[in-house]
């Protein structure tokens, strides 16, 4: 039983995960390639130092040569995600490539959302079923998506940061008090219980995101607004789907357990 | 149609306790990996996922 409720998780998360691929290569993706144009052009807007300092220890250096000879035929470019860099370049897993790498991620990461979604259902011992699967995937959304953005609104490359380890952090932390605010707020009866929710979805926000010092990006402001909507609007779709296919396959397979 | 009793995940609270922690332990090491850990190799093929999802990154 343990099992076949985290193997549903799994199932449900892996095919989010294709889902999300197809909408992130349609609006999402052109997005990023445009905005590396302009952080190519001006490496001087390139983020802090010190990240990059962390980056470089990577053991792997450049692809094999069956990696090169496979990208090479790819039609997709592969990710050199930051041009200025070339030497240090981690380079992507196994010489895949960019295109594979992004659907790779999204297969581990939506895994990865589908376990915590099951995980935070039986915490709160509120099952996730077909009926409110999407309401289910709307509060994940919630939690993990919009209101961490209100402080950290999701970032094109090139966009200036505050230091990566802070942002981590501060986002992290937001996420599990927005989940905790969200659990107190939707499924407790009590006013008091919607009340402490309420505070502690403001709190993190109350505290403040780190911010960078110089705001300045030689990425167009219009290019960023677009690309926010177009991540927020990929990822609620994306946790609906989640949550509906989670839903259906506990009500499928593990009910009449 | 029955309303529906939405009252049974069919398992005992240790099995659920148990299950609550192995998905958020599995999860929460899925996600690390593919959108928070600092290694350039993760970093660079997770690239476009990890903006696109708004993980916080470089």
């Amino acid at each position: 039983m343990i099992v076949k409720t985290l193997l549903a998780a799994l199932v449900a998360g892996l095919i989010a995960g294709v889902f999300m691929t197809a909408a992130q290569e349609l609006r999402v993706v052109p997005l990023i390639l445009h905005a590396e144009e302009y952080e190519v052009k001006e490496p001087a807007a390139e983020p802090p130092a010190a990240t990059e300092g962390q980056q470089q220890h990577s053991s792997l250096t450049h692809s094999s040569v069956i990696g090169e000879m496979l990208s090479a035929l790819s039609p997709v470019t592969p990710a050199y995600a930051h041009e200025g860099e070339h030497e240090d370049e981690g380079g992507i897993m196994f010489g895949m490539s960019r295109f594979s790498g992004t659907l790779l991620a999204n297969l581990v990461a939506g895994a990865g959302f589908g376990l915590l979604l099951a995980g935070a259902s039986l915490v709160f011992n509120y099952p996730v079923t077909l009926r409110n699967g999407a309401l289910w995937g709307a509060c994940g959304w919630l939690a993990i998506h919009l209101l961490p953005a209100i402080g950290l609104p999701p970032e094109l490359p090139g966009f200036p940061a505050a230091d990566l380890h802070d942002r981590q952090i501060w986002w992290i932390a937001t996420i599990v008090l927005s989940v905790a605010g969200l659990y107190l707020v939707v499924l407790r009866g009590e006013i008091i219980a919607k009340i402490i929710g309420l505070v502690l979805i403001a709190a993190p926000h109350a505290y403040g995101a780190p911010q960078p010092s110089d705001i300045s990006s030689p990425v167009p402001a219009v290019l960023g607004a677009e690309f926010a909507v177009a991540a927020l609007a990929t990822t609620l779709a994306f946790w609906i789907v989640l949550g509906v296919i989670s839903g259906y396959l506990n009500d499928r397979f593990l009910k009449s357990a | 149609m029955a309303t529906t009793t939405v009252s049974s995940i069919p398992l005992s609270l240790n099995d659920r306790i148990t299950t609550a922690i192995l998905a958020l332990l599995i999860g929460g090491f899925l996600v690390f990996g593919a959108g928070l850990a600092n290694s350039a190799v993760l970093h660079d093929t997770a690239h476009d996922v990890r903006h696109s999802y708004g993980f916080p990154c470089h």
